[in-house]
C-alpha cells in the first residue's frame, strides 16, 4: 500500500487533481504576464493545443495580451487566418510582435479556412497561429484540436463571447474583455479548479497617454528618523 | 480481353462463368452473354511499361525495358540510399500501386534471373546459391528460349529450369542452339549480362488517354498522378527540380472542338517530390470547370533547375525547413487563392491605410518600414465608420473620451489622395480603446468637423 504514488502526475502527465492546475506540459510557451501564469494550467500558453479566445469585440487588447508568446516564437513565421480587418504592421510593431514574416490569410468558405488551419498544423512550420472563425461546428474544433496536438505550433482561436455557451474540446478557454489599463480574463475553462472572479492582466504600454488623474507614487516615503535629542547629550549638559 | 479473336485475359468472374484462355468471341458471348469485351492494345500496353520503368528511375538511372512488358531495374548502387533492399522493394512496390497497376516483384544478382522470377511467381533471391534453389521452382516454359521445344522436354521430365540445367550442355546446344545456354548462364551469373538502359529524353513531355470521358476536373487525377510519377522518376534521374509544369487536358474533337484546358503551376521553390506535386495538383484541380468532357491528359515539364542536393544537417531543425514553409505557402495559394494569401510588406507613409500594404506572397517588394514608436492599433477599418455626436462628443456604443493629445496626418498631395485629420486615441465606457480621427476643416467651411472610427487596438 505504501507504494501508491503521492502526486496523480507521477502516474500519468495527463491525470491531475481537480483541486489544483494540471502541470507536467513539456511544450509551454511562457505568457509573460505573471498574474496570468499563475492561473494558467502548466505556466503559460501550451502548444500543440487548441486554446480559444473569446472576445466580445476585435480589439479590446487580444493581441496585446499574446505579445509576449509571440515575439518568443519570433523567429518561426507568424500566420493570421481570417483576421477580422486589415492588420496594420505598424501597430503590430508598436505591441512588439514581429510582424516580418506575418502572413495573413483570408479563406472564401468556413471549409478552406478549416482545412487551410489543418494543412499549416500539419506541416509545423510556422509559430503560431492565429485563427479568427465566428461559426465552428464541434466536430471542426475536435479535427482542429488534434491536428495541433500532432505540432509544437500555438493556436489560437478566436470566438464570439456568446461561443462561451456551446462545448468544446479545446483544453483551456478564457472569455477576454478590456479594462482600463488592462485587460480581464475569465477561465470558461481549464484543467484545473474552476475559477469566476477574473484575473485582470495589465497590458504595456497602453495607448492612453493622457490620464484623468495625476500619476500615483505608490512609494512609501522613507521612515521618519526620530528628532529628539539624544539623553546622553542631555546628561552632558550642566 | 480478347487478342487476334482469342481470349488471353480474363478476371475472375469471366472464368467462373466458364470461359477460358483462347476462346473465341462468338463462345464467349453464348456463355457471358453480358461480358464486357476489350481488343488487346498493344501500343498503349507498352506506354504503359514505359511509364512504370520512367516511375522507377526513382530509385536507380539504370533501368531497362525488357521483353514481356518486365522493367528491370539494377538497384546495386542505390541501396545504401534507400536503407537496404528490403525497403527499397516495399518503396517500388508503393510506387507501382500509386501508378496503379499490379505487378509481380523479384529480387536477384542478375537480370536474367529477376526476369525469369518476375515472370513466374516473384520471389527475393539475394545469392547466386539461393538463384539456384529458386530456379527448382520456375516453370521452363517461362524462359523463351525453351518454348519451342517444349513438348521434347516435357517428354524428357524436364519441368523447371533447374532440371534443363542438369541436362548434358553438348546435347542441349547441339538440339537447341545456344540462345537456351546462353540464357541459363546469364541467370546463374555465368556470362556476363549486357542491357541498354532506358534513355532519357531532354524534355520531358508525357500523354495519356483517359479510360473514359471524364466530366470533372478532380477526377483527372488518377491519370495526372501517374503522369507526376513519370516526371518525378525522370527529374530524380537527371538530378533536376521542376519549377514551372502545364498539365493540359484535352477535349473531345469534333464540330465543337475545345482547346485544352492548361493548368499551369508555377512553384517558388522547385522541388521534385511527388507527393507535393500531386497535392498542389488536387487543389488546383478542384477549381477547374471543364467547359467539355475531357478524353486525355498531358503533362510538360516547362522549367527545370538543378535539384539542390539534399541537406545532411545531423539535427533537424525544429519547425521544418524553409522549404517546408514554402510548400504550404504553394500549397495555400493553390487552393485559397494568390490574392488571399498576403504578407505585410509595410510602406514608409504617414497615411495609414497606405502604410499598412499587405501583398499577395509570391510578389517581392522593397520593404519600408514605417516611422514607429507611435501608438498605432493593430486592426485597421478597412473604410473609416462616420460616428454620430451626441452631446458634442463622439457617440460608439458609449460616449467616447479623448485619452492622447492629438497626432495631426497630413499628406497624400502628391499623389491625389490628401488626408488632412487629427487622430486621437479615445477610451469608451468600457474601457476599449479606439482610434478615430477628427477631419479638419478650413475656416471657410460651415459645417462642424465629422468623426470617424478608423482602427482597433487589439
Amino acid at each position: 500500500m505504501s507504494a501508491l504514488p503521492r502526486h496523480p502526475e507521477d502516474i500519468d502527465p495527463e491525470l491531475w487533481r481537480a483541486s489544483h492546475l494540471a502541470a507536467g506540459f513539456d511544450r509551454v510557451v511562457l505568457c509573460g504576464h505573471a498574474a496570468l501564469a499563475a492561473e494558467l494550467p502548466g505556466g503559460g500558453w501550451l502548444a500543440g493545443a487548441l486554446t480559444e479566445l473569446l472576445t466580445p469585440q476585435p480589439g479590446c487588447g487580444e493581441l496585446h495580451l499574446l505579445q509576449p508568446a509571440l515575439a518568443t516564437v519570433g523567429s518561426r513565421p507568424l500566420l493570421l487566418l481570417q483576421p477580422p480587418h486589415r492588420l496594420q504592421p505598424a501597430g503590430l510593431a508598436w505591441l512588439g510582435v514581429p510582424a516580418g514574416q506575418a502572413c495573413a490569410l483570408r479563406a472564401p468558405r468556413t471549409a478552406d479556412a478549416l482545412w487551410a488551419a489543418e494543412q499549416i498544423l500539419r506541416a509545423g512550420t510556422c509559430g503560431a497561429l492565429l485563427f479568427w472563425q465566428s461559426e465552428v461546428r464541434q466536430e471542426a474544433l475536435r479535427r482542429l484540436h488534434l491536428a495541433a496536438q500532432a505540432s509544437d505550433i500555438l493556436l489560437f482561436l478566436f470566438r464570439p463571447l456568446a461561443a462561451a455557451q456551446a462545448t468544446s474540446p479545446a483544453p483551456l478557454r478564457l472569455a477576454l474583455r478590456a479594462a482600463r489599463g488592462g485587460i480581464e480574463v475569465t477561465f470558461v475553462k481549464r484543467r484545473g479548479p474552476q475559477r469566476d472572479e477574473p484575473v485582470f492582466v495589465p497590458l504595456m504600454p497602453s495607448p492612453a497617454l493622457l490620464s484623468r488623474y495625476a500619476t500615483l507614487d505608490r512609494r512609501t516615503s522613507a521612515a521618519p528618523r526620530p528628532r529628539g535629542v539624544s539623553p546622553a547629550l542631555v546628561d552632558a549638559t550642566p | 480481353m480478347l487478342e487476334k479473336d482469342r481470349v488471353v485475359a480474363l478476371d475472375r468472374a469471366a472464368l467462373s462463368a466458364g470461359i477460358v484462355a483462347g476462346m473465341r468471341r462468338g463462345g464467349v458471348l453464348t456463355l457471358a452473354p453480358g461480358a464486357v469485351i476489350r481488343e488487346r492494345d498493344l501500343t498503349r500496353e507498352a506506354e504503359l511499361v514505359r511509364g512504370v520503368a520512367f516511375a522507377l528511375l526513382h530509385f536507380t538511372p539504370h533501368v531497362v525495358l525488357a521483353e514481356e512488358a518486365v522493367v528491370l531495374a539494377d538497384v546495386s548502387a542505390s541501396l545504401r540510399l534507400f536503407g537496404g533492399i528490403r525497403p527499397l522493394r516495399r518503396l517500388a512496390r508503393e510506387t507501382v500501386i500509386a501508378f496503379g497497376v499490379t505487378a509481380t516483384l523479384a529480387v536477384a544478382p542478375t537480370g536474367q534471373a529477376a526476369w525469369l522470377f518476375a515472370r513466374s511467381s516473384g520471389g527475393i533471391a539475394l545469392t547466386l546459391r539461393s538463384v539456384d534453389r529458386a530456379l527448382r521452382r520456375v516453370p521452363l516454359p517461362a524462359l523463351p528460349p525453351a518454348r519451342p521445344y517444349a513438348e521434347w522436354f516435357d517428354g524428357l521430365g524436364c519441368e523447371t529450369v533447374d532440371d534443363v540445367r542438369r541436362l548434358p550442355r553438348a546435347g542441349l546446344k547441339k538440339r537447341c542452339g545456344t540462345a537456351l545456354l546462353d540464357a541459363l548462364d546469364r541467370a546463374t551469373g555465368a556470362a556476363p549480362e549486357v542491357y541498354e538502359w532506358l534513355e532519357m529524353p531532354p524534355a520531358f513531355s508525357a500523354r495519356l488517354e483517359l479510360p473514359d470521358r471524364i466530366e470533372h476536373a478532380e477526377a483527372v487525377l488518377f491519370a495526372a498522378r501517374r503522369l507526376i510519377l513519370q516526371m518525378t522518376g525522370w527529374l530524380s534521374a537527371r538530378h533536376l527540380a521542376i519549377a514551372r509544369f502545364v498539365l493540359e487536358l484535352e477535349h473531345e474533337r469534333g464540330r465543337a472542338a475545345v482547346p485544352p484546358t492548361a493548368i499551369e503551376a508555377a512553384l517558388a521553390e522547385p522541388t521534385s517530390r511527388e507527393d507535393h506535386l500531386v497535392r498542389l495538383l488536387k487543389e488546383r484541380l478542384g477549381r477547374v470547370e471543364l467547359a467539355a468532357p475531357g478524353i486525355a491528359v498531358r503533362l510538360d515539364a516547362k522549367d527545370v533547375r538543378e535539384a539542390d542536393a539534399p541537406s545532411e544537417s545531423l539535427f533537424p531543425e525544429p519547425g521544418g525547413s524553409p522549404q517546408d514553409h514554402a510548400r504550404l505557402m504553394e500549397l495555400l495559394v493553390a487552393r485559397l487563392g494568390a490574392q488571399n494569401v498576403t504578407r505585410a510588406a509595410p510602406v514608409a507613409d504617414h497615411r495609414p491605410e497606405v502604410a499598412a500594404r499587405w501583398l499577395p506572397v509570391g510578389e517581392t517588394v522593397r520593404s519600408m518600414p514605417p516611422p514607429s514608436g507611435l501608438p498605432r492599433p493593430t486592426w485597421l477599418l478597412d473604410s473609416p465608420v462616420q460616428l454620430i455626436m451626441r452631446g458634442h462628443r463622439p457617440f460608439y456604443g458609449t460616449p467616447l473620451r479623448m485619452v492622447s493629445p492629438a497626432e495631426r496626418i497630413e499628406g497624400g498631395w502628391q499623389d491625389g489622395h490628401l488626408v488632412t485629420r487629427d487622430y486621437f486615441v479615445a477610451e469608451s465606457g468600457d474601457a476599449v480603446h479606439y482610434w478615430v480621427f477628427r477631419e479638419c476643416t478650413g475656416a471657410r467651411d460651415d459645417r462642424e468637423p465629422r468623426w470617424f472610427l478608423h482602427g482597433l487596438f487589439g
